[in-house]
């Protein structure tokens, strides 16, 4: 088996490649601006500022004591947080299989935050249980923490449910993190707004959806689909009825609307894809969106 | 309702069983060919769709009904399902010779027995009626046929001139030729000799009719019997006695069933008419109705042939007759019910 983060990294060349030179890192680096040892900036001193920090030429300067800031190293925590449910073992709108972009798009996110320094945790599982890898640097480990989701997902594996691991986290992880939650297009309740509403007064969240197949419309293929939750048969002859894909196109328009709506008001940046060749485009215009909003 | 093939049955229902246990046991197989999907309900909870669904599903089982119904009526059919009819065949091989006096003071019996009988050709299958009327000689108007139409044609002609209607006398033309009226011995003896020859050894040497030897059925037995309609008032000299053709009628093994519509006998001597008639009728194996009114002769008619019919019911035989009917207008329905599903269903 071809190691899954070469892959990862090999995608990222390309992508580098065709971008500025080293614009990724940039891009991840300035979001978590303020956060390393380099100098940011001056500002006033306030009394119980230590005076060593204290810039003497610029104060000199101004007149007044200026502070150098300089912000202690500390190592940035990225956890990641994949659905290794059913539901992930089914096919994206580009017909990949949802696993496999779920797993380029957090090898992506994972290997920047190593080129970063920030180490990188996991936490997976599915509606039956929850599994969680604690953080660590290295690539080898972030190579056992995708290898971890690729295996554990398949047709065989329990019924997906993206809550379960939110609510892991929110009850077992202390310190504030870097959220990336990988999903798919699960749909938004009142009960999800409020477990995000509290991840994000603790952590800082990405959010990444993975768009799920079209069963009607337009993007329909007209061959037969079964569902992944209940093996239930979805035949493709009632779906291409005209009435059925006029109704099925507006109901997916209103759930993708409630479900960017929540995303927003609990003020997570998010992002789709819908196939692993667009994932870096994506991961890149997510990352901007989130420095802008930040 | 029997089924010919019923050892049909047991495999129709083993292949049944094996097609049913095929068409239901997990498939692990079935959803390879088909695409995964997840959150279907974004399809699923769609009312439109339920609806399309809920009637995909009443016409699949529309279907499976009309397929199992086909099934089911084609094995039922391919089972042969018979009636199984008991019948006594010989019933109907049965010969009836009408043995009238027609001297005048019988006119009335005549024109009911030959009323009754006119009826009764109607119904009548494969038995045999021939006509004989007699006086001082006799005339057979026509032998056993199986001829209704020309039977029930002769019949009405002898019921008109039993009744006096104008125009029929010349009917019993040729009862006038022999010396003397009524003779009941000549008559009986000229009916039972009317009979085609049955081939018996005994019945050859005394045969003065016409001999019917190469009648096709002259082996076939077949249940004889005369209707003798007379007084018995003889008056002249017969050839055959009363008891002489009685006689003849045993040997030939044909009962006698004889009417009198005038036994005015003067005591219970056995001399007098009616008791004779009584004797010679009984010694012939048949039996003696005394008749009051004419009426009464459709009575007595049906109650011989009745007797006729239980003392011919010897060797019954079984009849079978397919009756695939009903199995197959269900089978052809349900295929047209199919056929339509089918169209209906098709992706």
């Amino acid at each position: 088996m071809t190691s899954l983060l070469k892959r990862v990294k090999s995608k990222m060349a390309i992508f580098a490649h065709r971008k500025a030179r080293g614009m990724l890192d940039g891009e991840y680096g300035s979001v978590f601006r303020g956060r390393s040892l380099d100098f940011d900036d001056l500002r006033a001193y306030i009394p119980g500022d230590d005076v060593r920090d204290i810039d003497w030429k610029a104060s000199a300067r101004f007149g007044s004591p200026l502070i150098k800031r300089y912000v202690a190293v500390r190592r940035q925590t990225v956890l990641l947080i994949a659905d290794t449910g059913r539901g992930m073992a089914a096919e994206s709108r580009d017909g990949e299989t949802k696993k496999d972009i779920a797993v380029m798009a957090l090898g992506v996110v994972g290997y920047l935050a190593h080129r970063h320094g920030d180490v990188v945790g996991l936490v997976c599982g599915d509606g039956t249980g929850t599994r969680s890898i604690p953080a660590k640097a290295g690539e080898p480990h972030l190579e056992r923490l995708l290898r971890e989701v690729d295996s554990a997902t398949g047709l065989d594996s329990g019924p997906s449910g993206i809550e379960d691991q939110l609510e892991y986290v929110a009850r077992n992880v202390k310190g504030r993190f870097l959220l990336f939650v990988v999903s798919d297009e699960q749909a938004a309740g009142p009960d999800t707004e409020q477990l995000l509403r509290r991840l994000r007064a603790q952590h800082e969240v990405l959010w990444l959806t993975i768009r799920d197949a079209d069963l009607a419309g337009e993007g329909h293929t007209g061959q037969d689909a079964f569902s992944v939750a209940d093996s239930s048969v979805l035949p493709a002859h009632l779906a291409a009825s005209p009435a059925i894909a006029a109704a099925y196109t507006k109901a997916t328009g209103e759930r993708d609307a409630a479900r960017l709506a929540m995303l927003r008001r609990t003020g997570i940046t998010q992002g789709h894809v819908s196939g692993s060749s667009a994932v870096m485009t994506e991961l890149f215009a997510l990352l901007e969106r989130h420095r802008r909003a930040g | 309702m029997e089924l010919m093939f019923w050892w049909l049955i047991p495999p129709a229902l083993v292949i049944a069983a094996v097609a049913g246990w095929r068409a239901f046991r997990p498939d692990r197989q079935a959803n390879a060919r088909r695409r995964p999907v997840a959150n279907a309900d974004r399809l699923t909870a769609l009312p439109e769709y339920q609806a399309a669904l809920r009637r995909h599903r009443r016409w699949l089982a529309i279907a499976a009904l009309a397929a199992i119904t086909l099934m089911v009526s084609s094995v039922a059919a391919a089972a042969r399902p018979v009636e199984l009819t008991t019948i006594a065949p010989e019933q109907r091989n049965r010969d009836i010779m009408l043995c009238l006096d027609t001297s005048g003071s019988m006119n009335s019996a005549d024109a009911a027995v030959v009323q009754v009988f006119a009826e009764l050709a109607k119904k009548f299958d494969g038995e045999r009626i021939g006509l004989t009327v007699f006086d001082s000689s006799a005339v057979q108007v026509f032998p056993l046929t199986d001829d209704y139409g020309y039977v029930q044609e002769q019949l009405t002609l002898a019921k008109d001139a039993f009744d006096g209607n104008p125009g029929s006398a010349g009917f019993l033309d040729g009862t006038w030729n022999g010396r003397g009226s009524s003779l009941i011995g000549d008559g009986l003896a000229s009916c039972v000799n009317g009979f085609p020859d049955t081939g018996a050894a005994d019945a050859r040497s005394v045969e003065t009719g016409s001999p019917d030897t190469d009648s096709p059925d002259s082996g076939q037995p077949r249940s004889r019997s005369i209707v003798l309609a007379t007084d018995n008032y003889l008056s002249g000299d017969p050839t055959f006695t009363l008891e002489q053709a009685a006689a003849l009628a045993k040997e030939r093994e044909v009962p006698v069933y004889a009417l009198n519509p005038g036994d005015f006998d003067y005591g219970p001597g056995p001399g007098q008419p009616g008791a004779r008639l009584r004797t010679a009728a009984e010694a012939s194996g048949g039996a003696y109705y005394r008749l009051d009114s004419p009426e009464a002769v459709a009575d007595i008619v049906r109650s011989v042939q009745e007797t006729e019919a239980t003392a011919m019911k010897g060797a019954p035989q079984a009849v079978v007759s397919d009756r695939p009917e009903l199995p197959l207008t269900l089978a052809l329905l349900s295929g047209l019910v199919l056929a339509g599903a089918s169209w209906r269903l098709r992706p």
